[in-house]
Order: C-alpha cells, then structure tokens, then sequence
C-alpha cells in the first residue's frame, strides 16, 4: 500500500476532524438552511447560516449529516473558515476551493488550514466528497432569505 | 482451509480476462466488484470483434450475405440463452437492454391491465430497478405496493410473504440473490405460493445467473430478468424471458421498425414473438456477444463454477473473521460455502466505506462503496452505506489474502484515530 498517497489524502487534521468534529449542529438562530446529497453514495449534509442583521455577512455556519472523512472533514473546516466572511468573500471562497480542487489554486495564509484537503485533488473519485458542502454553502446563500430548505443541491 | 477447485476453475480461466492481468498503483489487480459489473473473457471480446470485421449488417432486413450471416449471430445467440435457462421455446427470450428495461417492459406492458386496489408484492431488498417500475406503476393505476421484510438472518421472510398474498395480489416481483445481502431467496417456492394465488410473479436474476444454474420452467417463473454485463458479456445487452401465453397476451413495449407484421397510415399489425417486443436496430454486437458469454460460461460449467464459488465463499467469510470490527450484512454461510453468493457487504466500525475503498485501492484491491442501489434496504438496516467485495470463479484465494491484509490496513490507519 502506498502509505504516502494515503497520507497526503488523510492528513491528521482531516482524520481529527472527522473524529472530533468543531462545527457539528444546528446555528441558533438560522437564516439559511441547504441540504445537499451525493446521489451516487447516498452522503448527505445538511448547513445551516447564521448572517449578521444586515444578511450580508455571515456570522456562523454548522452542519449536520452523514459522510465519509473527507466530506465531514471539509465541512467542518469550511463553517470554520466562514466565520466573519461577507457573503461575496464567501462565495470567492467556495470558487477558490473549486479550483483547488482542480489542483489549480491554494488559500492564502490567513485561510492555510483548509490547504489540507489539497491532497484530494490526486484522487479525482474523491472530489466530489469534499466539494459537497461548498456546493451546499453556495446554494444556501444565493438562496432567498428563507430559512426553509428548497430541495436538496446535488454535486452529479 | 483448502479450497480444491481453485486449480481447476480460477488458474485456468485467469488467462481468459486479459484486463485481470495488470498493476493498479504499482499492484496487482485484485478485482472484488464482479456484483457491479464482471470482466470479459476473450472469448467474448472476440465476438465483438468478428461481428464488426466480418458480419455486420443489420439484422432481418436484407437478403444480402451480410445480413443473413448477422441475423443468425443474432438468433443463434437467443438459442444459447434459451438454452442456458431451459426456456421451453427460443420465442420465450426477449433481448433488451439490460434487466431494468426488461422489469419496465413487464410493468407498462402487462402492467397496463391493473387496477385501483390490485396488489404488487415487492421485498425491502429490491435492486431500484425492481422497485421504481412498480411505484411508477402504482402511480399510475392506483395499484398498492406491499413489502416482505428480512428475518433475523437477515433474509427473505416466507412466513411473512405468505401473510401478504391474497386474491388481491396480482403479481410478486422479487430477487433472486441480493446483491447486497448475499441471500439466495426461495424463488421456485415464491412461485408455487403466489400462483396458489393467482399472482403472477417476476424473478430479478441478475445476481444468480452469474453464479447458478438456472431453469426456468423448474422454478416456474412467469418472467426472468437478467443482463448480461453481469456474466461476462457485454453492456448494453440482456433479457426478458416469459412464458410464451403471457408474453403473447401482452401488448408492444415500445413500437418501431422491426417488432411489426403490416404497417399502414393509421395502424399495424405486430410481429410474432420475441420481435413484438424488440422495436427499432438491436445491439446486435452485444447480443452475439452475450451468446459467446453464455457459450463460455457453458463450457466451464454453471455447476462448477457455483461450487468453486461456495469454496471462495467459504474462505472469505472464515477471513472476514480475522477482523473484529467488520459487521457483514446478511445470512452466514454454511461450513462448506452454501446457504449463500460470494458476495460480502460490510461495515467497519466508523470507518465510512468510501474511505475504506480508497485504501483499498491503493492496494489494488477494487470493491464498491455506497448503497449498491439498494437504497431502502440499507435504510432498513440503518447503515447509510456498506463496502461490498463481490467474488467470480476468476478469483483466487491468494486474492481473498490481499483483500484482507489491506482491509486491515485500513482499519488499523483509521484504528489510530477511533482507539
């Protein structure tokens, strides 16, 4: 087994994640709520955002669902990294990840810890593991200022 | 554990599928996902390939050598399916694309004459191809979807089968072996209760052509479904087979060229069996493709190759064993392999199967990870996904050992992190 592949896709960070999740839950209260599924393995998250009172900044993010290490991993670091984002940062992050993912960019210093998931983008199968979630936390905010899910976002 | 048959079946038969023979990650393929899709042998491939080189034209249109030497390929290879499931007449055999257009052909055409209140007995572990027609249907006649759940074991409950039928059920749709329990199901029994009833019934075989010998007029099935992906021919090819009154009371699935007798403006006449249900250009190719599989497996023998597979079955459940932290979904085997398919699902600790899957892969070693279409039932058994290693008579014991030493690998990587 090539233990070095393995561990450039399983970081300690992604398997602590995993195990010890930071950002599990439900927001209080919640502005936005977006479930997202992966048909083809039956994964599924469910976000949900906390704004500022103006709707243009977001204050909290967690999530709840079912997934493998990679796509619960990406969650939790993903509500981690939203905290105090504006809404448009936001989605440039959820570009930027995209690209990652493409193996095509890297978050700046500020934002480093979520350079861990580069390593999914050699495991192509992979991606749309981790990309889940951001899927998700775009369609929740381009949602409109319901705090009732409209469906499921898929990732297929 | 000796496994006796490994040199007569599996070492043979390895020079066959030329694509078992490479590295995947620097090691050598252990391929454990023949429930998804089984390999092709040569033998198969060649057929594919002599049609295009030498014979193809299109089938029961012209008089010109081509065709006719096409069109025999075509029929010639219905006989062999005939064959290979004892149908009583080569007309019993519909080609369609696959099992799942085969389970729709039945719910629209025959399907058409329910009623509001008629009754269709499914089981929780039905493939979603046997289960999406018939909601489908449901939805459009008002007919009602009953259920048979699992026993303890995690098999088919016949007691409570028995409970479900009445004079309202009109037909029973079921699999033969699940592809995710592993569990051979009473399908010759099935049939003999719901006929007692009147019902009709529709055996799902997609899991145990591959692997058994199969006769339909033993098991006195109304309709059997396979495709042939699944036992070593090609995609895009399987069957329908019928008892010739039914399918000769059913109306046209899909209408077009060639399932038609005389055509005019306003209406038409149909072909006789089998074309009545085989509107428009087949996958002639993949037809003689699946005569060339049917040919092959044959020739090995279905008896030898279930046998050799209850070894495999065997070893692999007394492997699984070693790990403490697997739960494997559906019934354990008997000591010598019988009692069900060499097929494991499985979940280990929290682990999720993808990951698992990605470090077997890593290894070579390639297995399925998610809900093998079978979604309800791994809601049934409250795992939202399983990992499933699926055996075929290509397969070694020494295979079964790579399996294992990297599956505890995997538990022992993520082990670290769980404690």
């Amino acid at each position: 087994m090539t233990l070095a592949n393995l561990r450039d896709l399983y970081q300690q960070v992604i398997l602590e994640r995993y195990k010890k999740p930071k950002h599990r839950g439900v927001t209080a209260p919640v502005h936005r709520l977006q479930r997202g599924h992966n048909p083809s393995c039956g994964d599924t998250i469910e976000l949900t955002v906390q704004l500022n009172e103006a709707g243009d900044r977001i204050e909290d993010v967690k999530f709840e669902g079912e997934g493998c290490a990679i796509a619960m991993a990406s969650a939790d670091l993903m509500a981690e990294a939203m905290r105090g984002k504006s809404t448009d940062e936001a989605l440039e992050m959820v570009q930027r990840f995209q690209s990652m993912m493409q193996g095509n960019a890297e978050f700046p210093t500020e934002q480093r810890k979520l350079n861990v998931m580069q390593g999914v983008s050699q495991f192509p199968v992979r991606i749309k593991c981790a990309t889940l979630t951001w899927h998700t936390l775009k369609a929740a905010l381009e949602s409109s200022n319901e705090p009732q899910p409209v469906g499921f976002v898929s990732n297929e | 554990m000796t496994i006796i048959q490994e040199k007569t079946i599996a070492v043979k038969v390895r020079s066959d599928f030329p694509i078992l023979h490479q590295q995947i990650h620097g090691k050598p393929l252990v391929y454990l996902d023949n429930a998804a899709t089984s390999q092709k042998p040569i033998a198969v491939l060649d057929a594919l390939r002599h049609y295009y080189e030498f014979d193809n034209a299109n089938v029961h249109r012209g008089v010109h050598t081509l065709s006719s030497r096409a069109t025999d390929s075509y029929e010639g290879a219905r006989d062999k399916v005939a064959a290979f499931v004892n149908a009583a007449s080569r007309q019993e055999i519909v080609y369609t694309r696959n099992a799942t257009e085969a389970i729709n052909l039945v719910a629209y055409s025959w399907g058409s004459t329910l009623k509001s209140g008629d009754e269709i007995i499914l089981s929780v572990m039905e493939h979603h191809s046997n289960l999406i027609p018939w909601q489908m249907l449901a939805q459009r006649t008002g007919a009602v979807l009953k259920f048979v759940g699992l026993t303890e074991t995690e098999e088919f409950d016949f007691e409570q089968f028995k409970s479900l039928l009445s004079d309202k059920t009109k037909i029973v749709s079921v699999v033969h072996v699940s592809n995710t329990l592993g569990c051979i199901n009473p399908a010759k029994e099935i049939c003999a209760e719901a006929h007692r009833h009147g019902a009709k019934v529709l055996i799902d075989a997609c899991q145990s052509l591959p692997h058994m010998a199969i006769d339909v007029q033993d098991m006195d099935c109304d309709w059997l479904v396979g495709s042939g992906h699944k036992m070593c021919a090609p995609t895009g090819i399987g069957f329908l087979y019928g008892k010739l009154d039914l399918l000769r009371s059913m109306p046209p699935f899909l209408g077009g060229g060639e399932m038609i007798a005389d055509v005019f403006l306003d209406h038409a006449t149909y072909a006789d069996l089998p074309h009545k249900f085989e509107a428009g250009t087949p996958a002639i190719a993949e037809a003689i493709g699946l005569g060339a599989a049917v040919d092959y497996l044959t020739n090995i023998g279905m008896d030898k190759i279930h046998a050799y597979e209850e070894e495999l079955t065997a070893y692999l459940f007394h492997k699984l064993k070693e790990i403490p932290e697997l739960h494997i979904y559906g019934p354990q085997p008997n000591a010598d392999g019988s009692g069900r398919t060499a097929l494991a699902a499985f979940t280990a600790g929290d682990v999720h199967p993808h990951d698992l899957s990605t470090i077997l892969d890593q290894a070579g070693v390639a297995i399925r990870a998610g809900h093998h279409c079978t979604q309800p039932l791994h809601r049934h058994l409250k795992a939202q996904s399983t990992a499933r290693a699926s055996l075929y008579f290509y397969n070694t014991r020494e295979e079964i050992d790579v399996f294992i030493a990297s599956l505890k690998e995997a538990v022992e990587f993520f082990g670290g992190i769980f404690g």
